[in-house]
């Protein structure tokens, strides 16, 4: 990727106790890029992702958003970061006491404070439509499945159309239906431009959008490519995370309808400049 | 061992330096609190409603019982000793300056101080206070700030209430011992009753509600995963609570009395 970076990770070491979760992490998302983070469970997904958002601080080095320290931003800044990018939790982390309308709420009436009721009832509405939530919005979370809560958390993190997407785990606990709408959503994300970084070990949706991967390895970035690198990565230990990552070539008849999606995918892959087959 | 206590007098220090930070931050994020756009009012509204309003009636009812027996063990010993003027004097001192704000502190700690710490808790652990930050809203200023202002709040109009009790309860046994007027009773007890009697109540009442919103506040949002630390953060808020505020207290009434 030669285009500039949105978020940076830079030397990140990051600490639970005495116990390093990520080491001399180096990682960066361009604009418009997808980067899937692929590992096994504790190898450190969920912490760098919400340490490259922000919301986990690190222990040392740096995160940069545009080239901007997040440590060192100020209240305005911070704002516009977090209005321009979105956080899809793994357990959806929903706000308890409060109804779902008011948890898709809040992000409109904090960061669009000039929106009326019929503005914010709009794009909460039309939130839930994407994610294919069509039921009462007036429940509190606690009366929901966990399926439920999730996409609701994934409907949180759309609501103001973000150009960024932090997703850990997103498929988790979906039903097949929903877990199979979530690449539809990437994929749209993309289509306007969006930057994604998602932490799965699903290599079927990270057949279907990813433009790079990063393996994680005990806390450490054991690969770091594009998609058809990663297809072709040949360490044992990095295989058993992406062993199920197929080139785009031979993935395409899973999920693209015919063959018209499979060379439109293989002519995108060649103008991204990379070895799709 | 030297290494061991060496180990953990750095790690309090460092926590105590970190509360500190803490306490300043909540500080900063109060005086900020109306000026800003993400302000929890309904959270200060709930706190309040919480903190004082539904302990209007436990108040009431230990104040009341407190008082009666201050006044029932007083009436009978300073007879003793034919001092039984100083009654009004006891009355102010006893529930005024010390059981009225040291009682309500109490009700406060078992009331609220467990219900933030775990309300906080159960949030941590649940990622609520992440998604807060992960949509740009700062947890101090929404989460923090309106608690520490509705406890405090509270704390001191609880006071004031269980002081208004405490003497009505004692007037309610002098007119079973000694049945006198209610102008009578009360003149003679605001006779005695001095500005310090007030500011005292209400310096120990304000540093009390400090002192646990603050714990509990910190206890909560030391929590960080497992929903085992939940409890512990209650239980910590509530002893940490106690002996920090009776610790203040014992400062206080010396400041006062020790010349």
């Amino acid at each position: 990727m030669t285009a500039s970076p949105v978020i940076e990770l830079r030397g990140i070491l990051a600490v639970r106790g005495d116990y390093e979760v990520l080491r001399d992490m180096n990682l960066s998302l361009a604009s418009g890029e997808t980067l899937f983070v692929m590992g096994g469970a504790g190898s450190g997904k969920s912490v760098l992702l919400k340490t490259a958002a922000g919301i986990a601080l690190p222990a040392e080095g740096d995160v940069l958003y545009k080239g901007k320290s997040l440590a060192r931003m100020s209240a305005r800044e911070e704002a516009a970061f977090r209005k321009a990018s979105g956080f899809v939790f793994q357990d959806a982390a929903l706000w308890a006491n409060q109804s779902l309308f008011d948890n898709l709420a809040l992000p409109a009436r904090l960061h669009e404070s000039s929106w009326g009721k019929a503005e914010v009832d709009r794009v909460v509405r039309r939130a839930a439509e994407l994610v294919g939530y069509d039921q009462d919005l007036r429940a509190r979370p606690a009366e929901l499945s966990s399926g439920e809560r999730k996409l609701i958390g994934l409907a949180r993190a759309l609501v103001l159309e973000p150009e960024l997407l932090f997703m850990d785990d997103p498929t988790s606990v979906l039903d097949e239906e929903s877990a199979a709408r979530v690449p539809d959503i990437v994929d749209a994300l993309k289509a306007r431009g969006c930057s994604v970084l998602v932490a799965s070990a699903v290599s079927e949706f990270a057949s279907r959008c990813a433009d790079s991967v990063a393996v994680l390895l005990g806390g450490t970035l054991a690969a770091l490519g594009s998609y058809a690198e990663a297809a072709a990565w040949t360490d044992p230990r990095v295989r058993a995370v992406t062993g199920r990552l197929k080139p785009r070539a031979a993935a395409a008849p899973a999920w693209t309808e015919g063959l018209a999606g499979a060379w439109v995918n293989a002519i995108a892959d060649l103008g991204n400049g990379k070895d799709g087959s | 061992m030297l290494d061991r206590i060496g180990r953990a007098a750095i790690n309090g220090l460092g926590e105590f330096l970190y509360s500190l930070g803490f306490f300043a931050q909540v500080l900063k994020e109060s005086a900020l609190l109306f000026r800003r756009r993400q302000v929890g009012f309904h959270v200060l509204v709930m706190q309040i409603l919480f903190t004082g309003i539904e302990a209007l009636g436990i108040a009431a009812a230990m104040a009341l019982a407190i008082g009666a027996a201050i006044n029932l063990i007083g009436s009978s010993l300073l007879a003793e000793f034919g001092q039984g003027k100083l009654m009004y004097t006891i009355l102010i001192v006893v529930i005024a300056r010390e059981l009225g704000p040291l009682l309500t502190a109490f009700i406060v700690i078992a009331r609220s101080g467990t219900a933030i710490a775990t309300e906080l808790g159960g949030m941590a652990v649940g990622h609520e206070i992440e998604a807060y930050v992960a949509v740009g809203v700062n947890p101090i200023s929404f989460l923090a700030a309106p608690r520490f202002l509705g406890v405090v709040i509270s704390m001191v109009v609880l006071d004031v209430y269980f002081n208004v009790f405490g003497l009505l309860g004692s007037f309610a046994v002098v007119q079973l011992l000694r049945p006198i007027g209610f102008d009578e009773y009360f003149r003679s007890l605001f006779a005695v009753l001095t500005p310090g009697d007030l500011l005292s109540g209400f310096v120990k009442s304000l540093v009390f509600g400090i002192i646990i919103s603050v714990v509990s506040l910190y206890r909560g949002f030391a929590v960080e995963g497992s929903v085992t630390e939940v409890p512990v953060a209650g239980i910590k808020a509530v002893g940490s609570s106690f002996t920090l505020c009776i610790l203040a207290d014992v400062i206080m009434t010396a400041i006062q009395y020790v010349r």
